[in-house]
Formats: structure tokens, sequence, C-alpha cells
């Protein structure tokens, strides 16, 4: 992966300052120089090569202007043609090679200015807006002066046609690529519901949003962020139901954003999210149009960026993560209780080994008798302490999972035998670890992948726990997990409150929280998300027949 | 100025809490041997010789619990249980004991250090059942084979929380016992436990009540008392009473639903008298004779016969221990204390003699509220 070039001059400076012997404040001092120094640098270096540069006359001198600006790049594919008749019709497409769609070059541009006789009802005072109105063939054609403009345009698969005697060139819609085909979001399956997901194709994708919501509201802002990916980000949203300045403050964040790269929308999401330090995500995101269009339905605003089949949306609150789309799409009666579990099982996925550990090393009182006594069995003869076969085990879980998910598919079955006979059997039968160490590592690792988005944050807010419950008891759990809720409590994404909704029943606020009110009683949209324009629904009158 | 003494306030309240947890360390649950059951019987050189019941765990595939004893002397109770890490190494954890069975030497010599020391520890728990044995020492009971659990004191635990539909001894755990205990003017109980003999195998038996006076035991009385005291003393949840009169024609069981006792004290020229009045839910559930459970006469000649019955039940019970025992078990004192505390001052002080001479009026009530699944005697051959 690339990397953040913000730190790449950083490492020569620290060993060159350690050989100095330079304090600390010196490193960092002088870090904060350079690295500011070098982003101008690199700036006006970029501008000097593009703008002072413009078209002339002469067709050859801008021929040579384009191979000196991509100079080494020999995927610039220069042709150039004349028409038979008209010999003042000296002609000159350039692409790169990969991005065009070849037919397009062949049949619309170059065959209609080579085979038609071009001296009939062409005014040649003003040949190239004559040739762009009545020759060449394409949907998308621009006159275009700005040398920088044209370069993004022809990286970005467009074809640049210029004619002898013109300051001016033409950019030509030739983009065409291969792309992946729509398929289901191997991360987001659902049973029911819509299961085509987002594609690398920023513009497959918009189009996908656009089918869900036919309104003249959608709003849909384009923004190149990246100074040298140019990776066109989309920002979507509907006028009159977003709140103005949760836009205003999106915008301003990704204006913000100077780095040099963005390759997925994982950066972007780093970049403008609030509460920078928290392992708790703070901007949402999803794989499947339908759920970035109910998103955008209650007043969140969605950033589609190229290249990453990973919608985000904003302002996101914690009640999300435990939000699928099934939940809408089937009865909400189990919904709710789909809900309900995954709720739960998010609040137990970071307890369980920290409570069974305190009240197993600590709280021995607190066990009924035969348990007591079937733990201690098991216990006996393990070598291990409790708190530290419950670090590794939840570790080799971990490790498990990850390998799991970075592994080929066809030594998948390996790894798993190996997990499983020596998570659950082998490490027991060798008396490594107690037994129910084992179910509970088992148990809490099923209870975490059920809340996928949140697993980043239970998996550490869980060993946090499990080191303040192995230092303290029952007592440090309590402390831990209060801890862990005032943290979240402080956060707020795009203004809104982390964790709004959860705590309240009343009105409608809890309407769409722990459980999944039926479709005829959530009339409103979330607050402060959705407060410019609350009222989804009227109240159905006739509801109950 | 506001934020720092919330997060002072905060700060202490953090910091303070960690020394209120109580017994925090950290401990593996092998590391220690679970006591499941305490006797405490004389010493042959010391005072006290404890005997401790431990469950005995083997790990692995086939996890099994065995009972083990371990006896150990010393001066003081503490001194003896803390004498056992030098015979078996392991500390003794104390929270998971379900009885204390005190031998009849020592519970007649005075067992208030052995209370005082069972509530005063840290580790040992109130809810323990307390037991006198009748067997000669209290070891015996644990050396006795046990019938269902492994573990003798386990059984004794199942036996006497089961008593509940029983009645034949009464329930008590050593809060209990020792909130009786420093009452002035009022007797503590506690069931007994002997050996069953006529059995295959001798095994545990727990029946009756012993009674004390002082932290002193002073008597027994067997368990049909002990279910006519448990009625006094408003204790009975279930149980089974029996109309064995000779001269009946049928011999009725029936089980006991609900049982309620009001104790009312009542000043009956200069003397303090006691109304007791017992209203009691039963139901028919064994019948031998001829009759028709539906029948209201019958029902109704039956629940007059139980009624005095138990009236004399209960009458014989009270002369007994105002005779022989002379001690209030049955918390009359205390009733006249709230009830009537003007009284109370004046007898306060010569309670004991007051006591003996305590008139008490009985007055039942039955109610037989059904007869089970069959209305019908099996009549056998027609």
């Amino acid at each position: 992966m690339a990397n953040n070039p913000v730190k790449l001059p950083v490492a020569p400076m620290i060993i060159y300052s350690k050989n100095a012997d330079i304090n600390l404040g010196d490193i960092m001092f002088n870090k904060n120089q350079k690295t500011k120094q070098e982003k101008t640098n690199s700036n006006k270096e970029k501008n000097e090569k593009t703008s002072n540069e413009v078209l002339k006359k002469s067709l050859e001198y801008n021929i040579n202007l384009f191979s000196e600006i991509f100079a080494n790049d020999e995927t610039l594919i220069i042709r150039r043609f004349q028409n038979k008749v008209l010999k003042s019709a000296k002609c000159c497409v350039l692409y790169f090679d990969g991005m065009v769609k070849t037919e397009i070059i062949n049949e619309n541009i170059i065959k209609p200015i080579l085979s038609n006789d071009l001296s009939m009802n062409i005014l040649e005072e003003n040949l190239l807006e004559e040739l762009q109105y009545k020759v060449i063939v394409s949907n998308d054609v621009k006159t275009e002066i700005n040398i920088s403009r044209m370069n993004d345009a022809a990286i970005y698969g467009d074809t640049i046609f210029l004619l002898e005697g013109y300051e001016k060139a033409l950019i030509i819609n030739t983009k065409g690529w291969q792309t992946r085909t729509i398929t289901e979001p191997e991360s987001e399956k659902i049973i029911r519901g819509p299961r085509e997901g987002f594609t690398e194709s920023i513009m497959m994708n918009i189009s996908m949003v656009r089918r869900k919501i036919k309104s003249t509201d959608l709003k849909f802002k384009f923004k190149d962020i990246g100074v040298r990916t140019r990776t066109k980000t989309c920002i979507c949203y509907i006028e009159g139901i977003v709140a103005p300045n949760i836009l205003t403050e999106l915008e301003r964040r990704l204006d913000e954003i100077n780095i040099d790269g963005i390759l997925d929308s994982g950066y972007i999401q780093e970049l403008i999210r609030d509460a920078p330090f928290s392992p708790f995500e703070t901007v949402g995101y999803s794989e499947k149009p339908d759920v970035i269009a109910s998103k955008i339905l209650e007043g969140r605003i969605a950033i589609i960026v190229d290249g990453s089949p990973v919608a985000l949306t904003v302002p996101f609150i914690l009640a999300e993560a435990s939000q699928s789309s099934e939940d809408y799409y089937n009865n909400y009666i189990f919904g709710s209780f789909n809900r309900l579990l995954r709720t739960i099982s998010a609040y137990f996925a970071i307890s369980i080994p920290a409570v069974y550990l305190s009240i197993v090393t600590y709280h021995q009182e607190m066990l009924p008798t035969p348990l007591l006594l079937s733990i201690s069995a098991s216990r006996q003869g393990v070598p291990l302490p409790t708190a530290l076969s419950m670090f590794i085990m939840l570790l080799i879980f971990d490790a498990l999972r990850e390998a799991g998910t970075r592994m080929p598919t066809a030594i998948g079955q390996a790894v798993n035998i190996v997990g499983t006979l020596v998570l659950g059997q082998a490490a027991v039968e060798a008396k490594l670890v107690s037994a129910p160490v084992v179910i509970v590592t088992a148990l809490t690792g099923i209870l975490t992948l059920m809340n996928i988005s949140l697993i980043g944050a239970s998996i550490l807010s869980r060993f946090f726990l499990l080191l303040a419950a192995s230092v303290l008891g029952i007592y440090g759990f309590f402390l831990g997990s209060f801890l862990i809720i005032l943290h979240v409590l402080s956060i707020r994404s795009f203004g809104v409150p982390y964790l709004l909704n959860i705590s309240k029943v009343k009105n409608h606020n809890g309407q769409d929280t722990w459980i999944r009110a039926p479709w005829w009683s959530m009339t409103l949209r979330p607050k402060i998300i959705g407060a410019k324009n609350l009222v989804r629904q009227a109240a159905p009158k006739n509801r109950r027949r | 100025m506001k934020r720092v003494k919330i997060v002072l306030s905060a700060l202490l309240i953090i910091f303070n809490s960690v020394f209120a947890t109580g017994c925090w360390n950290y401990r593996e649950v092998d590391q220690f041997t679970i006591v499941a059951g305490v006797a405490v019987d004389k010493g042959e050189h010391s005072k006290y010789r404890i005997t401790v019941e431990v469950a005995q765990i083997t790990g692995g595939r086939e996890a099994k619990t065995n009972s083990k004893l371990i006896s150990m002397e010393g001066d003081t109770i503490f001194d003896a249980v803390r004498n056992e890490i030098s015979l078996a190494g392991k500390r003794l954890y104390w929270s998971h004991a379900k009885v204390l069975i005190i031998s009849k030497e020592i519970a007649s010599e005075g067992i208030a250090n052995i209370i005082d020391w069972y509530n005063r520890d840290a580790e040992t728990r109130g809810d323990v059942h307390i037991l006198v044995s009748m067997e000669e020492t209290a070891r015996q009971i644990f050396e006795a084979s046990s019938q269902i659990e492994d573990i003798k004191s386990f059984e004794l635990d199942n036996i006497i929380k089961n008593q509940v539909s029983l009645s034949k001894t009464p329930i008590i755990e050593i809060w209990d016992f020792s909130n009786l205990l420093s009452r002035k003017n009022l007797g503590a109980i506690t069931p007994t436990v002997s050996i069953y003999k006529k059995n295959i195998v001798d095994c545990p038996l727990v029946y009756g009540t012993a009674i004390f006076k002082n932290g002193k035991m002073i008597g027994t009385i067997d368990g049909e008392e002990t279910k006519s005291l448990l009625f006094v003393l408003n204790q009975i949840k279930g149980g089974v009473l029996i109309n064995d009169e000779k001269q009946d024609e049928m011999l009725v069981t029936l089980e006991i639903f609900k049982s309620k006792t009001k104790i009312v004290p009542v000043v009956n020229g200069d003397n303090v008298e006691i109304n007791i009045t017992i209203k009691t839910i039963t139901g028919i559930d064994e019948f031998n004779g001829n009759g028709n459970c539906l029948d209201e006469e019958l029902i109704r000649r039956l629940e007059q016969k139980l009624e005095i019955a138990l009236k004399n039940r209960i009458i014989k019970l009270v002369k007994k221990i105002q005779s022989d025992y002379e001690v209030d078990i049955f918390g009359f004192g205390a009733k006249i204390h709230e009830d009537m505390p003007k009284e109370w001052s004046k007898l306060e002080d010569s309670w004991e003699e007051e006591f003996k001479d305590l008139k008490i009026n009985v007055n039942t009530k039955f109610n037989i509220k059904n007869s089970a699944t069959l209305s019908k005697t099996l009549n056998i051959g027609e």
C-alpha cells in the first residue's frame, strides 16, 4: 500500500538528529517545518509544470507540449490524421492506452473525419466548432483551453482532440475500462432484500443510488481528493431533509484533506471522523445501495468514493452499528427480536470474559456450589492462571479470525481443523487451559462476530475490561465499564450525540434502536439528523384493518 | 473550578471504592480446599477438635467429587482451623460450607464462642445450617454413609432445605440462631441429627429439635413435637397430618397447603394470656376406609376432629416446655413486648417465672380444600 507522504521525510530526520544528539523538542519542530516545506514544494512543482503552458496555433507544438508533459509515459498514444479533401483539417487525438474504448475513437472520431468529404457544408473559418457540431459522433464533447484540465481528462480516459490552427482542444468522452460486475457483497450477506452491492466504479454506484431514490431533490456533488490520485468523490444527499450545517461541516472537512492519495473510502473515513483516537467508528459505511439510500432518506449524507465499493454515511450513531437492512424487510416482530439479540450480544461480547474471570478468581462466593465444584474440577492440574489463559485463548481466537479473513479459500479448511482441534480439544486434554475458558472464548467470539461493524471497538474494550477485571475483580470490571460508557458518551459525530436514541424510548426516540418499530408507526425521522424535516410519513389512520 | 470539583469528587469516589470491595484477592479455584461442612467436638489434647468435610475433586474427563475428612485440634475454634494448614497445606475456603454440626457435649457446655467466630470471620457465611449431633461425637455424622450425594454436608443441606414439605425439624441458619441467642428471655432452637441405624447402611437422620437456653443446650423434642412447635412459630409451609384416632373408622392423611398462626396476648384480670389462632388449609391425600370425600358432613366431621387433635397437641407441647425446660422458645415474651409494652415492663424481669405459669388459649381452624385427584375411596374387587 502507498505510504503516507507526510511521514516519508520523518525517518531520515530522526536518524540524522540522533547522530547529532538533538533533543526531542528539536526533532518535533524540525519535522513539522520540513513537512510543511515539502508540501508547498510539491504543489509549486506541479503548478509550474502545467499552468504556465498554453496551447499555440501550431499542431506540432501542441503535440510536443503533451509529449513533454507525459514524457516517459509510453501508454500515451498520439494519432495524427488528416481529411482527404479538406487539407486544413489536420487533426490529432491523444489518449491513454487501456483507459479508452478504442471503438469510439475509431468509429466516432477518426472515421468520420477521415472518410467524409469535409469541404461540403463546413465553414472553414470555424473548423473546430464545426467538427464538434457536425462530424464527431459523441454524447459528451467539450471545448477546453486549460491544459491541466485537459491532462486530468486524458488521464481519466477521455480523448484530447487537437486541430491545426487552434489554441484550444476538444475533450471527447471515450472512457472505457474494465469494471467488476455488480455482485452481492461478501461482507453484508442477507437472506431477504436487494442483493446488489456497490462496485469500484463511482458512476455505477451513483446510478444504483439514483435508481432507488428518483427525486429531483437528490443531489450529487463531486470533489477530487488526493493531490496525486485526484480521486473522484461524490457527496450525496437529499435537499430539504439534510441538516445544512452538517453538510457544510462535511464539505469543510473534505476540503481540508490534503493527502497524496485516496485508495479507498477508508482513507476519507479516517480523515474526516470525529474522536480520532477512539476505537468506536464515528462514520458509517455500507456496501449496499439500499442501505445507503435508506440513510440518505433519513437525512444523512453519503460519500461515494471512486475505486471503493464501500460508501460512507455521516453522521453515524452507535445504534446504527446493530441495524441490519434485513430488519426492515422482515416482519417487524422478528426484526425486533434479531435486533435485540444483536444489541444485547454487543454488550455480552465485551463483558463475558471479564465477568467470568472476576467471579472465578475473585468472587467465588458468588458461584453456586455445584458450579464452583465443576469449575474447580476443570481447573485441577492446569498450570496457567485463569487470567493468563483467558488472554491467550482470546488472542488465539482473534488470530484464527484474522487468518480466516486473509487466507486463500483453498487452505481455509486446514486452518479450521487445526484451529478447532488446538483450541477446543487438545488444549483442554493437555491441561493447558480449563474447559470453561474455552467455552467462554468460543461464546465471546461468536457474540463479537454478531455485530461485525463493531468488531474493532468490541475487541479492544473486551481486552481493556479483561485487564481491569484481572487486577481488580468485579470492581475493576465495573470501573472499566464506566470508563468506556463515559468515553462513548463524550463522542459526537458531526455534532450528533453518539448514543442518540439509546437511552430514551419516549415519543419516537427508541423506535429504531433496541427494536425495529413497525413501519406504520415510524412516522418521524431520527431527531437531530433529520431535524430539518422530521415527518417521514403522515400517520396512517386505517392501519388496523 | 466547577470542573475541578467534579473531577476531584469523581476520583475520590473511585479510589475510595477500591477499599470498599472487601476481600478481593486473586486466587484460583484449584488453590484452596472447599469446605462443605464442619463438625465441632471436644478435643483429646486441646479444647476443640474441628472436623471439616472437604470436597475432594478429581479433574479430567470423568470429573468426580468425593468427600474427605480432616480433623485438627486447637484451643479456640480459629486456632484449630488455622492449624489445618500444617496438616493439609491448602487454605480452607469457607464460603460454600453448608452445615455446622455441634456435638452434644459442646452444645450443653455453651456454643457462644463458636457462633461468634462463625459470624465474625470474613470468609464464613451466615447462611450455614446449624445442627446438634445426638451421637457421641459430631464427626460420626460425617463418617456415616450418604444416600444420594457424594458429600454428606450437601445431603444434610438438602434434607434441611426440603423440610418445608415435611416440617419435622426447624430450618435454622446460623444468623437466625445468633439472633435468637442474642435476645433476652428467648430460647433458641436448632435441628438435631443422629445416625439412623435401622437401614441397610447407617446414614444421617435429621429429626427433632434441640432447645437452647442462654447459649447452652438443655434438651430435645422429637419430630412430631417439632411440628407442633412450628405451628406455633408460624413456620409451617407444608407437611403431613394424620387423623389417627384409634376408635375412628377411617385413617386419613392430609397434606398441609398453607397455615397461618396468629399470636395475640390479652390481659385477663391481673394476668396476661396468650391467644393462639391457627388457620390451616389442607387436602386429603390418603384415605383409608369407606366414604365419599365429597360428602360435606364427613368433611366437617374430619375437620372438627383435626382441630381438636391439633389443639391438644399444641397445649401438650407448651405444657411440656413450660414444666420441663422453662424457656420461652415460642417468642411469647417478644410478642407481649411488641403488642403491650407497658405490661411487658412489669413482666420482663421475672419472665422466666411468668412463662412457667403462662396461660394459653388455642383456637384452631381447619379447612379441607380438596381430596386430590380422586373423590371416592378405591373399592377393591368391586
